[in-house]
């Protein structure tokens, strides 16, 4: 879509090239766009930074047009039309400032304050709420209503996700139609009529599809809030950090809402070739997990150790299993590239032919063909990617040698391995949590988790994404690629001086040279967090 | 010979009588020395640091140092809305200041393009506050400057009247000396009861407390010798390195903002600037004395002039709504809370926008980017002019001259480290 500045409407130069069918050209403000044919006039006003106000318009769900607050008026047309529904067409000359579509802006949300509650203190979409906004920028006129509101329901259970309060809620449909085109299921319907009208399930249902809590995010009030995170934080403390869903292997774009050193809730970033506008509830509750059993300490034999003590009893319990050649090394489909490379590299240092990979089991039943797959690692194509790349053989964890007597695993998964088997080994752990066979680890080198370090994983479809470090990991954990490079040094492995990388940056410079499909792969500039309070009401 | 080093320390820790040196390491060393005055000095006003280069007592080169005080208030602006940062402006000059609160909501109204509909009686309770704390900011230089030649009696006078007037700052705004009180739009609050006659009261009594301070220090001769023909600048000079204000008035440069670009009421006020001639640090000193005048004519002439009315602009882009509609419809809640919380939504532009200030012009230049919050902060601010010209001032002065003339500068750190 391109932009010219104000050439005299409907008068193309004598000598212009032949207009492209699939594209149209229409004047906004006195502005000449060209946009794509069946781009509607309000996507056209936002290629030209004029952000036409709108309730019920999202460009991930269909057009209804019953908001009616975009309402703009195009010349030889006597009615104002919604400029969600209308379709720019060649010639078209729209305006937005002029004095009948303004006034009816401010009609539309005297209108949609009405029935309003006064719940913005207690309302969790305070401070990112579409209304406030709207009403700020376009109305900002005082009460005239002396009637009485009318009252509906407060706390209404929709299901095991989300709560309503229908007096908030505007009636702009986003949420039934975000269940009918997300999840594909229909949960949601308006009941009765006129100022009596609200948001409801059928009786008996419930709103419990897996998709659910998008129908919070496309919310434009505070009607539905998550219990999730409903009366946690106030939206406008905290701050965004961009990242990627750890969840399962879309690997779907969001946004980590964290204050205080920790995630208060993930939201989904708009990707259209992984996930456009959306992510699942799953997903979304990844973040419980940054802060449940954390390992925020080295540890020898279960109990708190130094990284100095540490370190060299990890490399004396794997000197054992190197001088025999039965040394294991297993990397984690639940980590990061980086991490996983490092481990890789120190494999091919130590002269080992094959690693192992420790990921969960896949879980058939979650796969449907939208966001959610069977396969619930991160990263098992990095992995595979990565071993491929260094010519090393992958082999499952649970095809673990017999002959095994050391083992060094990122992660902490290790299905298939019998935890009296752990016992026996001498198994060093790089994991971000005690848990599960960490719990049997002779040492445990405490990484970080996902959100707290600067590195990319590898989605189902080859994407390389990159995640974006949001807060500073728990007591002395460091990045997993780090953990191997003290180790490394620890060790005194040949050629260490080629394990000696200072920030994840290095590593991937090292590893994107070492595979091939990744050779054009850069690494983006580290993302500042955005505090939500000055980025304004984003709707 | 002179002294060596090691002969000199001796002399410093006693271990030597001088009877015992001979004549020749009697004498000082003809090399020139290096003394450090500040950052902490009490005859320094605010944290500033001069590296003295000296010649006996006479200063051959001086290097003077600000930026102890790591305000920040500049950056700190891209970070806080227009309303939250008047405590910021208050710690500027912060002997003056309802003067940078006046300063800091006029760049905001004239990027709203409000101001000429800020009400009559806010402007007016605008110049009233200004003109008290110029009162106080003069009397604090001049008292702080006798004290630190040996008069402290004028000191204690002049510091009582300030304490005065910022006690009736207090009942006006809350606050004793960081007021907060002005805002885009208007002021916080009305003047409070009774506040006519209490001013009108403590001008008379300031008015006697000058008489008195100025029979003590115009004809008191220890005083006259040391600010007499002191730190002179010349009118060209002054133009040149960008002086306002008393110190570029001492020097016969016919300058003030309120009389050359008027702005809110004092067009409607009649008033003097007095004018120096020799530009020394007694005109100086004698201006600032005259302006305390000027100020409390201002001041009796607005308590007879100010008009009853409405104190802040009714314009929901800047007034927050009345806390009764707050509690009672979501309109006025929205518009509340999106006050409070995103700011004053400021339309994109760039401006600067001035005022007479304590020391003189102070300005503010503000890049707006149509947020609640400046996109760039810039503060004009004389203090730090002013002391760029304290090196040459001192110039072939004595150190003892580094005092009054230090003192006429009236470097204000808050306002200079911005």
């Amino acid at each position: 879509m391109s932009v010219t500045t104000n050439p005299p409407a409907g008068t193309p130069a004598a000598d212009a090239p032949a207009p492209d069918p699939n594209k149209v050209t229409l004047t906004i403000d006195g502005q000449t766009v060209t946009v794509p044919k069946g781009t509607n006039v309000l996507e056209a006003a936002r290629t030209l930074g004029i952000d036409i106000s709108a309730f019920c318009y999202h460009p991930g769900l269909p057009v209804v047009a019953q908001c009616r607050q975009c309402l703009v008026s195009i010349e030889k047309n006597p009615k104002l039309q919604p400029s969600c529904q209308q379709i720019a067409a060649d010639g078209m000359v729209v305006h937005t400032t002029d004095a009948q579509s303004t006034l009816a802006r401010k009609q539309m949300l005297e209108f949609t304050l009405v029935n309003h509650p006064i719940d913005c203190p207690i309302c969790d979409k305070a401070g990112e709420c579409t209304l406030q906004k709207l009403y700020f920028e376009h109305d900002n006129a005082d009460s005239r209503v002396d009637t009485p509101k009318v009252h509906k329901a407060k706390v209404v259970d929709l299901g095991p996700t989300v709560v309503l309060d229908q007096e908030r809620c505007i009636l702009c449909s986003r949420c039934i139609r975000t269940c009918d085109v997300v999840a594909g299921q229909h949960q949601l319907e308006f009941a009765n009529r006129g100022d009596h009208e609200v948001l409801t399930t059928a009786p008996g249902a419930k709103l419990d599809n897996p998709y659910s809590l998008n129908v919070v995010d496309v919310c434009p009030v505070g009607a539905l809030t998550a219990k999730d995170f409903r009366f946690t934080m106030r939206a406008w403390e905290l701050e965004a950090t961009p990242s990627v869903c750890n969840g399962c292997a879309t690997g779907c774009n969001i946004e980590i809402h964290h204050k205080h050193g920790r995630a208060w809730r993930l939201v989904p970033r708009h990707n259209p070739e992984v996930n456009d506008y959306w992510m699942c509830d799953e997903g979304r509750f990844t973040y419980h997990d940054l802060r449940e059993q954390r390992l925020a300490a080295p540890t020898v034999d279960g109990l708190p150790a130094g990284w100095d003590r540490a370190l060299r009893a990890a490399a004396d319990q794997l000197a054992v299993g190197r001088a025999n050649g039965q040394l294991a090394i297993a990397l984690s489909a639940l980590h990061s590239n980086e991490d996983n490379f490092a481990l890789a590299k120190l494999a091919k240092a130590w002269g080992l032919s094959h690693v192992y990979v420790a990921a969960k089991p896949p879980v058939p039943a979650r796969a449907d063909g939208k966001l959610r797959v069977a396969d619930i690692n991160p990263n098992n194509a990095g992995v595979k990617a990565i071993a491929e790349a260094l010519g090393l053989e992958l082999r499952p964890i649970y095809e673990l040698d017999p002959n095994t007597r050391g083992l060094l695993a990122l992660g902490d998964v290790l299905p298939g391995v019998e935890p009296g088997r752990l016992k026996e080994l001498s198994y060093v752990a790089i994991t971000a949590h005690e848990r599960g066979p960490v719990l049997q680890a002779k040492i445990a080198l405490p990484a970080t988790a996902w959100a707290e370090a600067a590195g990319t994983i590898t989605n189902d479809k080859g994407h390389v994404q990159r995640m974006h470090a949001a807060f500073p990991p728990p007591g002395q954990a460091i990045a997993g690629w780090e953990v191997v490079v003290r180790l490394a040094q620890a060790t005194s492995v040949d050629g260490a001086g080629k394990l000696a990388w200072a920030h994840a940056r290095e590593v991937f410079k090292d590893m994107v040279a070492a595979v091939p499909a990744w050779k054009d792969l850069t690494w983006a500039r580290e993302a500042r967090p955005l505090a939500l309070r000055f980025a304004g009401s984003r709707g | 010979m002179a002294a060596d080093a090691s002969t000199l320390k001796q002399l410093v820790l006693g271990r030597k009588d001088v009877q015992d040196l001979t004549d020749t390491e009697q004498e000082l060393p003809p090399d020139l020395m290096t003394v450090n005055m500040g950052p902490s000095h009490p005859a320094m006003h605010g944290t500033v640091r001069i590296v003295l280069t000296v010649d006996g007592e006479r200063v051959v080169k001086s290097d003077v140092q600000p930026g102890y005080l790591h305000r920040c208030f500049e950056k700190e602006s891209e970070h806080a809305t227009y309303t939250q940062i008047f405590p910021y402006t208050d710690r500027l000059n912060y002997v003056s200041p309802m003067i940078n609160n006046v300063g800091w909501a006029m760049v905001a109204e004239k990027l709203m393009g409000i101001t000429n509909d800020i009400p009559k009686r806010a402007e007016y309770i605008r110049v009233i506050v200004s003109e008290m704390s110029r009162i106080t900011d003069h009397l604090t230089c001049v008292g702080a400057s006798a004290m630190e030649l040996g008069a402290f009696t004028p000191f204690l006078y002049m510091i009582k009247c300030r304490e005065w007037i910022w006690e009736l700052l207090e009942k006006v705004s809350g606050a004793r000396l960081t007021h907060s009180y002005v805002r885009v739009g208007g002021v916080s609050k009305d003047l409070p009861d009774g506040f006519h006659a209490e001013l009108t009261y403590t001008l008379d009594e300031i008015d006697k407390v000058l008489a008195e301070c100025q029979d003590m220090l115009n004809q008191n001769k220890i005083f006259r010798d040391r600010m007499a023909g002191v730190g002179a600048m010349s009118k060209e000079d002054a133009i040149a390195t960008g002086c306002v204000g008393p110190i570029a008035r001492a020097c016969g440069l016919d300058y003030d903002v309120r009389k050359d670009y008027p702005y809110s009421i004092y067009p409607e006020v009649e008033f003097d600037v007095p004018v120096g001639t020799t530009g020394d640090c007694f005109d100086r000193y004698l201006v600032r004395l005259e302006e305390v005048r000027q100020s409390m004519r201002i001041l009796r002439q607005c308590l007879k002039q100010i008009p009853d009315g409405p104190t802040m602009i009714d314009d929901p882009r800047c007034a927050l709504p009345q806390k009764r509609a707050t509690y009672n419809t979501i309109e006025s809640m929205i518009r509340h809370f999106k006050h409070i919380v995103d700011g004053i939504k400021v339309p994109a532009g760039e401006t600067y926008c001035f005022l007479e200030g304590g020391n003189g012009e102070l300005g503010f230049f503000v890049v707006a980017d149509g947020t609640g919050r400046p996109y760039k902060a810039y503060v004009r601010s004389p203090s730090f002019v002013h002391l760029s010209t304290a090196g040459q001032l001192i110039h072939n002065h004595m150190i003892a001259d580094i005092v009054p003339i230090f003192g006429m500068i009236n470097m204000i750190g808050g306002e200079c480290d911005k």
